[in-house]
Formats: structure tokens, sequence, C-alpha cells
């Protein structure tokens, strides 16, 4: 097994508690959280829901980055472009030095927010039929690679909640097999009616900020974000500040359910024990989990489980969804990058919002920030159909 | 990387491609658009309960795969690895429809769950018992490539698995009016076969599905290995792509055998494959498929199952020749495509 690590030598992220990297790691030190009521009045909402917003409208967006007002841009290729921008700059790539560069990105609401507003008006009105093209998924990473440049190798993921871990997965692959020198990797995923409904539909949308692994929890809070990372060889890294490295990865299938995961977190399991396998650690030698923790009954159950499995002592874990939301196919983008800003800080983030241990086990998230060594960081993704993937940082 | 194995296939498009050993003895003709793909007996795989619930997508997705399954004599399967460009459309525009039509009471949540892109390799997943790496593409119309650059690094890396490759795409009445109303589709007078002397505008959209159970190891039966696969987003020059790629491959253009091609009638669009038809590929044997089976984002996945027929019974079928080239036998099959002049991709299959 090729057990080489992966340098990470940019981030870039926009989430609910801020606009840029600096931003997200200040709210995270001072445990300030992003999760308020909505405000956009969408008639396609019936409920006040509360979400990890951004507080930005896309006009805006439009105008920091320079873009065309009459070119179709969704929210998510939006919140992308604006962190992918912010990862290649911090990495301080030079896009045409020649070397083989990939964008791998994920999302699962793709142009969704654009297609259930206009849905009915498409064909009557010219005005917003910009958007039919912009509908599905792939066309974000698009227009994201034609206007950073990046013309190598472009893709688009989408196993739902897991789809931001599966787009770093593949660009360390890629590098690994020489087909790449580096790439920008991770997610976009704008809030929706689509998601926001189908979540409430599923009786899974917590009234309250959401309280991972807690017993009373009630569902999830929805969020919106994109983030970025920069992978690089070690030959495209050399001489090159490098932030963390990425040294495991595995992904599997629950196969035990459309939607729900297992009573014994078998894929989330086996995700985690291929991520430690390639990496060449032992359970022991973890010292922070960013659990996937969405607040579900079902995930934290599930996710719960398959942590006291693979631990013989859970090390220090928590959810950080209590500060951003889920943000769905972003998640283990901004999750990630939460990752390594826990390497660099040398600090276990707060699981916001917890009371009560669960029933079933005895495990409590770290529910208060904390200074601790921290050399080795592991990171669960799940998602629906049972797409189970993990990350492991290390300094 | 080295090349990986096909073992056995299945498909399911417009054309009567599920029935075993299908090399166009009969073709199916079509004077419509938006045209839905012939199903099989669902019901040989699929619980009647199970196939209610299931959209199109996952339905052929989860036939497609235990066929091919089964065409390989039931191995083991280790892993999932599919491409789809637009998922599961129709459960999508159920649930904006029923947000819609709704006051604020509850949603039925299948076709939100259904909606997401992963549901048919998860479902294929969950009907094999399959707890191995998984995972689902939906770049345009390079979604089953890129599905197949992960499986030639994941059998590299897994030497020893068996996995299944699949692409699929459904189409939608819904998303072919809005498609319409930008101008992707041919609504004047489609047909299949296409007519190509006709010069028309716009596409022949369709639908399908094509699984490969596949391995790094040659078998016996294999149908044949995909060699190399690349895609890119945008081309200035096809064939400074094309010659780049048989150059980093270490094969010259008179060594392919045939070449497939992804003319679909856009008359806008496929200047690029007649350019090429008469300049790097005049020598050798050209054919084309989409004149059949239209068009999809994974279209390009009943390509591959053509192109290990002809592996098979060593010639082109009349209905998809392009010229009148012919080889004594056919080793090696190149395949290009793009769509509207974007997603540019090349597959090299050897015999």
């Amino acid at each position: 097994m090729n057990r080489k690590p992966i340098a990470i030598t940019g981030m870039g992220i926009i989430s609910a508690i801020g606009n840029n990297l600096a931003e997200n790691e200040a709210s995270l030190l001072e445990s300030r959280h992003g999760i308020r009521k909505y405000s956009v009045k969408d008639p396609l909402i019936h409920q006040e829901k509360l979400v990890g917003e951004i507080l930005k409208p896309n006009e805006e967006f439009y105008s920091e980055l320079n873009l065309n007002p009459n070119e179709a841009f969704t929210r998510s290729a939006l919140l992308g472009l604006t962190a992918a921008k912010e990862a290649v700059q911090s990495a301080n790539l030079d896009l045409n030095d020649g070397r083989k560069t990939g964008f791998i990105s994920a999302t699962t609401v793709g142009g969704m927010d654009a297609t259930e507003k206009y849905y009915f008006d498409f064909l009557k009105s010219e005005a917003n039929r910009k958007f039919v093209p912009t509908q599905n998924c792939g066309i974000h990473a698009e227009q994201i690679a034609q206007i950073l440049g990046i013309k190598d190798y472009v893709t688009t993921i989408s196993t739902a909640c897991s789809s931001a871990a599966n787009a770093i997965m593949l660009g360390a692959r890629m590098i690994k097999a020489g087909i790449l020198d580096r790439a920008i990797v991770g997610g976009a995923d704008s809030l929706s009616a689509f998601t926001i409904n189908g979540f409430s539909s599923l009786m899974i949308y917590s009234d309250e900020h959401c309280h991972p692994f807690d017993d009373n929890r009630k569902g999830l809070n929805l969020g919106e974000a994109a983030a970025y990372i920069v992978l690089e060889s070690g030959k495209s890294s050399a001489n090159k500040e490098v932030l963390g490295y990425l040294a495991g990865y595995g992904n599997a299938n629950d196969a035990f359910h459309q939607t729900a995961s297992s009573d014994d977190g078998e894929g989330a399991f086996l995700a985690m024990k291929t991520a430690l396998e390639i990496a060449g650690l032992k359970p022991e030698e973890i010292d922070y989990v960013n659990a996937h923790g969405t607040a579900t009954p079902n995930n934290d159950f599930s996710e719960g489980k398959s942590l006291s499995r693979i631990f013989k002592s859970v090390p220090d874990f928590s959810s950080t969804k209590t500060f951003t939301g889920h943000t769905l196919a972003a998640a283990g983008a901004v999750e990630a990058v939460f990752s390594l800003l826990a390497l660099k800080n040398q600090k276990v983030f707060a699981n916001l919002n917890w009371k009560t241990p669960m029933k079933e086990f005895d495990l409590k998230p770290q529910t208060e920030i904390k200074s601790k060594e921290i050399r080795t960081v592991l990171s669960n993704s799940l998602g629906f159909g049972g797409n189970c993937s993990c990350l492991i940082f290390v300094k | 990387m080295k090349k990986i194995h096909i073992h056995s296939s299945c498909s399911i498009s417009i054309q009567p491609g599920f029935q075993e050993d299908y090399f166009f003895e009969e073709i199916a003709e079509y004077a419509e658009n938006g045209i839905h793909a012939i199903d099989p007996d669902y019901k040989e795989f699929i619980a009647a309960l199970q196939l209610r619930r299931m959209g199109k997508s996952m339905r052929m997705a989860v036939y497609a795969s235990q066929k091919a399954i089964q065409n390989a004599g039931n191995p083991k399967i280790d892993a999932v690895i599919t491409g789809t460009g637009e998922g599961c459309l129709r459960d999508s525009e159920k649930f904006v429809e029923a947000m819609w039509d709704n006051d604020g009471g509850m949603l039925n949540p299948t076709p939100f769950i259904q909606s997401t892109h992963n549901m048919a390799a998860a479902t294929v997943a969950l009907a094999l018992g399959c707890k191995g790496y998984n995972m689902t593409y939906t770049n345009n119309s390079n979604s089953f490539e890129s599905a197949v650059l992960d499986a030639i690094l994941y059998l590299n890396e897994n030497p020893e698995e068996m996995i299944l490759i699949g692409g699929l795409d459904e189409i939608s009445e819904k998303t072919l009016e809005f498609w319409n109303s930008v101008g992707y589709v041919n609504s004047n007078n489609p047909k299949i076969p296409i007519d190509f002397k006709s010069k028309s505008i716009g596409e022949v959209n369709s639908e399908g599905a094509g699984f490969f159970v596949a391995s790094a190891e040659k078998k016996e039966n294999s149908l044949g290995s995909i060699s190399a696969v690349k895609t890119q987003l945008e081309v200035e020059d096809p064939e400074e792509f094309i010659l780049e790629f048989l150059e980093e491959n270490g094969i010259s253009v008179s060594e392919i055998d045939v070449v497939i091609l992804g003319n679909n009638g856009d008359s806008r669009y496929d200047g690029i494959y007649n350019d090429l038809s008469e300049t790097v590929f005049r020598e050798i044997p050209q054919m084309i498929y989409k004149n059949l089976f239209g068009e999809f984002d994974t279209v390009i996945s009943i390509a591959v199952e053509i192109g290990l027929k002809i592996f098979k019974f060593q010639r082109i079928p009349f209905a998809l020749k392009l010229n009148n080239s012919i080889k004594e036998n056919y080793q090696k099959i190149l395949i290009y495509n793009q769509r509207r002049n974007k997603n540019h991709s090349l597959i090299l299959l050897e015999k």
C-alpha cells in the first residue's frame, strides 16, 4: 500500500461562521456558531427554520467575483468559486507552470436553488432561462475550473453527505498514481427549499439548535458552505509551507438501507479502518475525531457505535455542525479545513449545545474548546445511500 | 497504470441491447424526442414492491448490474463505481412539483430520497450487500469516463478485487422541455435512426444504462480491456488532443482498427467529428452509434459495450458504419466523444 502522505498547501472556505478562512478560524476559536433563523422568505418553505446561512445575497458575490450579471451562476457555484479562489491564492499556485492540476468538486444541490424557483417560469418567460443549463451538478465545477484556469482534469462527485470527502480522496489517489501533480478538492452546497423541505419530510430537521450526540437530539439544521483544500505531490510542494498532510482515507458502503445507517455502524467502521490502514496509524494514535455528528437520532447512534467499535477508548471528539449546520456535499471539505485548523491551533473545537449523554453509550463529546497536543485528526463523512468516507490529517 | 479487463456487460437503451448477444439484428425506430429506453423484465431481478417505488435510473441500474454479474458467472463484487450526468431526474422533478403544490403539509419523502445522484450505486450496493468502495460521478457528458478512470485507479490499487462500473441516465418530459427552450433539442424532425443528411439542429435525447464487471486480471472469457481513458473539459484542437493521447499510450492511428465517433445529428457540433473523419481518421474504419441510441450524458457506456461486442463478433454492424473501410481483425478500438464542444473524452479498448 502506498503510504506516502499528500501535502496540503492551501485552503479556502466560506460558511455561516465566516466569509473566509480567517473568519472561520476566529469563530471556531471563540466558539461562536452561525445558526439562526433563515432570513430568506421563500414561498416554498412554510415554517421558520434554523439554518447555517451565509448572509450575503448572490448579487454581492457577482460583484465581488467580477462576474457578468447576464451569465448564470447558481449559489453553489458562487460559494464554490469564492472558496476555491481563496484556496488557490493561499497555496500560492501558479496555474501556468506546466504542472498537471485537477479540480474535483462535490455537490448535491447543484443548481436546484434556481431550478426550484423558476420551474414553472422557464417555459413562460425568457427572463431566467439562462439558469436551465446550470441545473445539474456538473456545471458548477466546469464554471469554477474555467474561471480559475484549471484544464487538466475536472470532475464532480455526488455521494450525498460524503461527497467532498470523496473528492479529497480522489485527488490524493490521482496524485499518488502520478496522473496529477496537484488538485484543488472540496465541495459546495447552497441552501435550497428542496433540501430544507426534503429533510423536514424525513422528520429529521430540528426546530432547535442541533445537539449532536445528545440523548435528546431532534435532528439536524442545514447549512450552506463551500470549502476546498489544495493537495500537492512531494515534488510539487517542495520548498512550500505545508499546512498538514492527508495521510489516510477510506470509503465503504453500509449497504443497509436507502437513508438509515446500520445499528452496528459497519460502513463508518470500515471506512475508518481503511483510512487508518492507509495512514499506517493505530486507532490509539488519533488525537481528535471531527465526527459527522448530524444530530439525527440515527446518525449519531450509528456513528457512536462505529467509534466505540474502532477505538478502545474514544479520543476527544466533536461535531462542528453545531457551528455551520449540515452543509451536505460540502461538509467533508468544511470539516477537512476545520481538522487542519485543529492541527494548526492545537485545539479540539467544541461540540456546542450538548447536555445529556446518549443512553446507549458512555460517549461524551468535547463540549468546550480544549487545548491539547494534536498530531492526528480523523474526520468522518457519512451519507444517504450508505456512503461512508473517512479522512485522516496529520501534522 | 495497468489496463483493466472487462468480463461481462449489460446495457439498457432505446435498442433491444439487453438481450444477450444482441448485435443489431433488429433495430428500433422512433419519430419523437425524449425517447424512453426499452424495458426488460425488471422483475427478473427486482421484487414487485421495490420496483414500484424505483425510478427509471434505479431500475435500469439494478437490472443492468445484476444481469452483467450473472453474465460474468456471479462473482462476488467488491466495489461499485457509477457515473450519471443527471441522476434521478424524474424524482427531483416530482419533489419540486410537490413543493409547489404544497401549502405547508407533509411531503412524501420518497422522491427526495431518490433524487440524490448516488442512489443508483447505493441501491446496487444494497441489492448485492456490497460494503466496499462506492462512488458516483456526475460530471455532465464525462460522468461515465470519470467512473472508468476511477475504476482503473482502483483496480491498480486493489488488483485482487472484482468491481462493477456503470453509467446511467434517465430522460424526463419536463427537463426535455427546459432543454428545448434553450435550443439543445431537435424539436423539428427528430428520428431514430438519425438522418445525418438532414443537417438538423439539436439532439435526439434518450436514456439508458451500461454496466460492466471488471478486474485487473484477464480471465478466459474476458470480453476485452479498457487500456486508457482521458477527459478534458475544453479542447482547442481535437486532433492534437487525440494524437497526444495515442502517443501517451504508445500507439499510432494506423494501429486503431476502428474509431467510434459520437456524431449525434446536431449539425452545430457534428463538424468536430466530420473534420476528424476527413483528416486524422481518414484511412481507418470509422463508425457511429448515436444514430441508433440518441444522446445522453452516459451514452458512451453503450459505445464501450458495442466495442467489446466488435471484439467478439469481429465485424462492424452495417447500421453503424461511417465509411467503407474494414479490417480483417479487430484488436484496438478508440472511442472519441464530446457534447456541445465540451467534455471531450477518449477511451481505448483492446481485445
